[in-house]
């Protein structure tokens, strides 16, 4: 579904990706490890076209997006869940979550409203709290809001910027579990993290990125297993 | 002060200040999403009032000038950003920086003066009632007041109305928010930011174009009146501080009335009371009255 080939990616004169390449096919849950600076989130902001990259390239559902605007690749299903959650504190619960969906072509009102239920049913808290703005959920309810906005959106690929941030550790597992349900209903889901052995212990593949290159990769139970090796690479 | 007098005065400050509300919701919607201002706003309003003078010269029906006028001016915010405001973003630093939109929306604001004298002359114009047949003042709670101003009344407060119904309920103006917010987290969320940002611009001079029109029968008329209403439509919207649009709402019939009484006390100084009003506000709370809350109207 995502492939990355090769990608080198600057902002301004200073390059931050050198020769980055990844897959995530449908149904795949694959995650990027990564210290604080090593490039995950300029990776993300790569794949979906905030930034484009200098070399090398990236193709979504089969098509390369170079020359892709990022708001039509978002319609088209591949959606990012940003660093930070990006909610918008002015707008309610509710209007957060039909704010990402109300952009995609061929979905009814109605359907919309039954992805919302099923939604509030898989976080009972954002039906507790549907009315209220979003500046003033708690960073946990905000991460799982930005997870139901980016479902609501049909998602073919999913990109995750750490969503663990700040959150306590049994959310962090409520969050993963949700991602883990995205990838077995068939979507390819790329999670980076700094947090290495939870991320490990849930995905299906792995690469570790350091200094924007990827400097160990294979199935996550593998690198599990090596986990000393990663650590030494997230330092 | 009589009661009549008080009335008289209360009702043309309503007027005034309906006008400087819209005026200065259209710098703050544009200023939510982009963080520009269009200096030429007062400019905007000048042609509106001009060309509705025209087309009604023409003999066209009153309503039928309203939208065409309304509808010229989304162009013009159209063209506003494509021209003066969209290629130095794409320049960058190359563009003069962060701030040479406030010098290339101010020279718009020239060029549509001087346009404006070139086709209608410098010399003021004083335009039919819109709503009322003639300029006479009709009895109302005990005092002679303008109908036409009371229609203005009426017509902004549908407007602003109008504008909260989108800004708040319609898909677009929850865009305009998430836009506001974070620009890249909402093209994340599929919204097409450029889009916006134009839709914006558009809407802010249709503004101005409405209170253009609204003004025209209450004021005079003439290519150079253009400015005065850009600064008392900035002050109004910083009293806001420029993201609060019930704060907004609050500082321009604030503003009406201060002038109203003002002129009445002391026609010298008049106008320039309110806006000292608006500096010493400033000082005290620089983020204006809402103290820089900017849900607050929600
Ligand atoms: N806007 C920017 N300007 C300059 N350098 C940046 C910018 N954004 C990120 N960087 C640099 O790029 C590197 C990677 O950043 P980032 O992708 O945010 O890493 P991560 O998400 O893994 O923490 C860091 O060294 C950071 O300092
Ligand atoms: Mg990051």
């Amino acid at each position: 579904m995502i492939e990355v080939r090769d990608v080198s990616a600057s902002i301004g004169p200073i390059r931050i990706l050198s020769g980055v390449s990844l897959a995530a096919a449908r149904g795949r849950f694959v995650t990027v490890i990564g210290a604080n600076g090593a490039g995950k989130t300029t990776l993300l902001r790569t794949i979906s076209n905030l930034l484009t990259p200098s070399s090398g390239r990236v193709t979504f559902d089969g098509k390369d997006t170079r020359g892709i605007a990022p708001h039509r690749l978002a319609r088209t299903g591949l959606v990012h869940v940003p660093q930070g959650r990006q909610i918008v504190p002015a707008l309610s619960v509710e209007d957060n979550l039909m704010l990402g969906a109300s952009n995609i072509r061929g979905l009814a009102r109605g359907d919309i409203r039954e992805a919302i239920e099923r939604e509030y049913a898989r976080f009972p808290v954002l039906r507790a709290r549907a009315g209220i703005a979003g500046g003033n959920l708690s960073g946990g309810e905000q991460q799982m809001l930005a997870i139901s906005r980016a479902v609501l959106m049909k998602p073919k690929a999913l990109l995750l910027d750490e969503p663990s941030l700040g959150l306590a550790p049994q959310l962090v597992a409520l969050i993963l579990k949700a991602l883990r349900e995205m990838a077995d209903a068939g979507v390819a889901v790329i999670l980076v993290e700094q947090l290495a052995m939870m991320s490990l212990s849930i995905a299906d593949d792995a690469y570790v990125l350091r200094q924007g290159r990827i400097v160990l990769s294979g199935p996550a139970a593998d690198l599990r297993g090596n986990a000393s090796v990663v650590e030494s690479y997230l330092t | 002060m009589s009661w009549a007098n008080f009335l008289q005065l209360t009702v043309s400050g309503l007027a005034m200040g309906a006008i400087y509300t819209l005026t200065a919701k259209g710098l703050f919607i544009a200023h939510l999403a982009t963080n520009r201002l269009n200096f030429a706003q007062g400019d905007f309003l000048m042609i509106a009032a001009l060309l509705t003078l025209a087309l009604r010269g023409l003999g066209i029906p009153v309503p039928v000038v309203i939208v065409a006028v309304v509808l010229i001016l989304g162009f013009a915010g159209w063209g506003l950003e494509r021209i003066f405001i969209r290629p130095l973003d794409r320049l960058g630093f190359r563009g003069g920086g962060e701030y040479s939109w406030i010098l290339t929306t101010a020279g718009a604001g020239l060029v549509i003066q001087n346009v404006a004298e070139l086709v209608w002359g410098k010399s003021a114009q004083y335009s039919p009632p819109l709503f009322s047949g003639r300029n006479e003042p009709v009895r109302f709670l005990g005092a002679g007041v303008y109908p036409e101003q009371l229609a203005v009344i009426a017509v902004s407060v549908l407007v602003v109305a109008a504008f909260y119904w989108f800004l708040f309920r319609t898909r677009w103006g929850k865009s305009i928010y998430a836009v506001a917010f974070n620009p890249d987290a909402a093209v994340l969320l599929g919204i097409d930011v450029r889009r916006m940002v134009v839709l914006v611009f558009a809407l802010a001079s249709m503004l101005a174009g409405i209170s253009g029109v609204l003004a025209g029968p209450i004021v005079s008329v003439f290519p150079q009146m253009g400015l005065v209403f850009t600064v008392k439509g900035l002050a109004v919207a910083a009293v806001g501080g420029f993201n609060n649009p019930a704060a907004i709402l609050f500082g321009g019939v604030l503003f009406g009335l201060a002038e109203s009484f003002s002129n009445y006390l002391n026609s010298e100084f008049g106008d320039l009371l309110p806006l000292l009003f608006v500096l010493a506000l400033l000082i005290v709370r620089p983020t204006g009255i809402a103290g820089g809350r900017k849900a607050a109207a929600r």
